[in-house]
């Protein structure tokens, strides 16, 4: 699972994809119909992209009767933030408080 | 993004390296989910599933509609960690493990149903389930909670 992290990245790097993602955003539960109807594009060129986004996990098919309806799934890009984001919040709080106590020991 | 109103079926996927039973586990007893789950001691058994606070208030009451270990658990959801969203409709959430290849599972996480709940959709919609499985998944994989509740009396 080491490559998750790519494969969100690469299916996030495609105007077509994110649009899809906005849109499943708005309104989750969507039919492959429904969302090309949205996008000047073929069905197959839509169907490629849901597989990008499927493949990544960053969206999830569901069958309701004959239907497959796409959701958005948010983990991944909440697993980044988790991993990556945090970080850099936790390394900017500390070296504030860093500053803060020296210019008070200073003062 | 745009504002929009809370999805009346919100899914979660998340992939965590563990056994089917580690997960089962941690999703039904409280000694796990007092480490990851904003402290809540939560009781899943073939007939209820019951939540309590850090301070022992009951934060969720309610029927287990399908209970298959360690494969798939379906419960009633009422929030009854706060007056205003507990006086809401109860919803659902269900949880499936699938075994995937090289020790991992696919956990799926659906929360559906709050057609009568929009208040508890928005509140669980945005940092609430990502919140909730990224500890989860921290727990299981690393064996330290991502967040630490044990010092947590009340929200």
């Amino acid at each position: 699972m080491a490559d998750d992290d790519d494969k969100v990245f690469r299916a996030l790097a495609d105007p077509t994809r994110r649009f899809l993602l906005d849109r499943l955003f708005e309104r989750d539960g969507r039919t492959l119909t429904e969302l090309e109807s949205e996008l000047a594009m073929t069905r197959f060129g839509v169907m490629k992209h849901l597989r990008v986004l499927e493949e990544s996990g960053l969206v999830v098919t569901r069958r309701a009767g004959r239907e497959k309806l796409h959701y958005l799934n948010p983990m991944p890009i909440r697993l980044i933030h988790d991993r990556w984001i945090d970080k850099y919040t936790e390394l900017r709080a500390s070296a504030l408080a860093e500053l803060k106590s020296r210019l008070e020991e200073s003062a | 993004m745009t504002t929009t109103t809370a999805q009346t079926t919100q899914v979660y996927q998340v992939f965590i390296k563990a056994t089917p039973e580690q997960i089962w586990e941690a999703i039904t007893t409280p000694e796990f989910t007092a480490r990851y789950f904003h402290g809540a001691r939560i009781t899943a058994t073939s007939d209820r599933y019951h939540s309590l606070g850090p301070d022992g208030s009951v934060w969720g009451d309610g029927a287990t509609y399908e209970y298959d270990p360690p494969k798939r658990l379906s419960h009633e959801w009422r929030s009854l960690y706060d007056a205003e969203l507990g006086q809401e409709e109860p919803s659902r959430v269900t949880w499936e493990i699938e075994p995937q290849e090289g020790g991992y599972c696919l956990l799926t996480v659906v929360h559906d149903e709050l057609e009568g709940a929009p208040r508890t959709a928005e509140s669980v919609s945005g940092a609430g389930w990502m919140m909730v499985l990224s500890g989860l998944k921290t727990l299981l994989e690393v064996g330290q909670p991502l967040v630490d509740y044990s010092g947590e009396q009340s929200r």
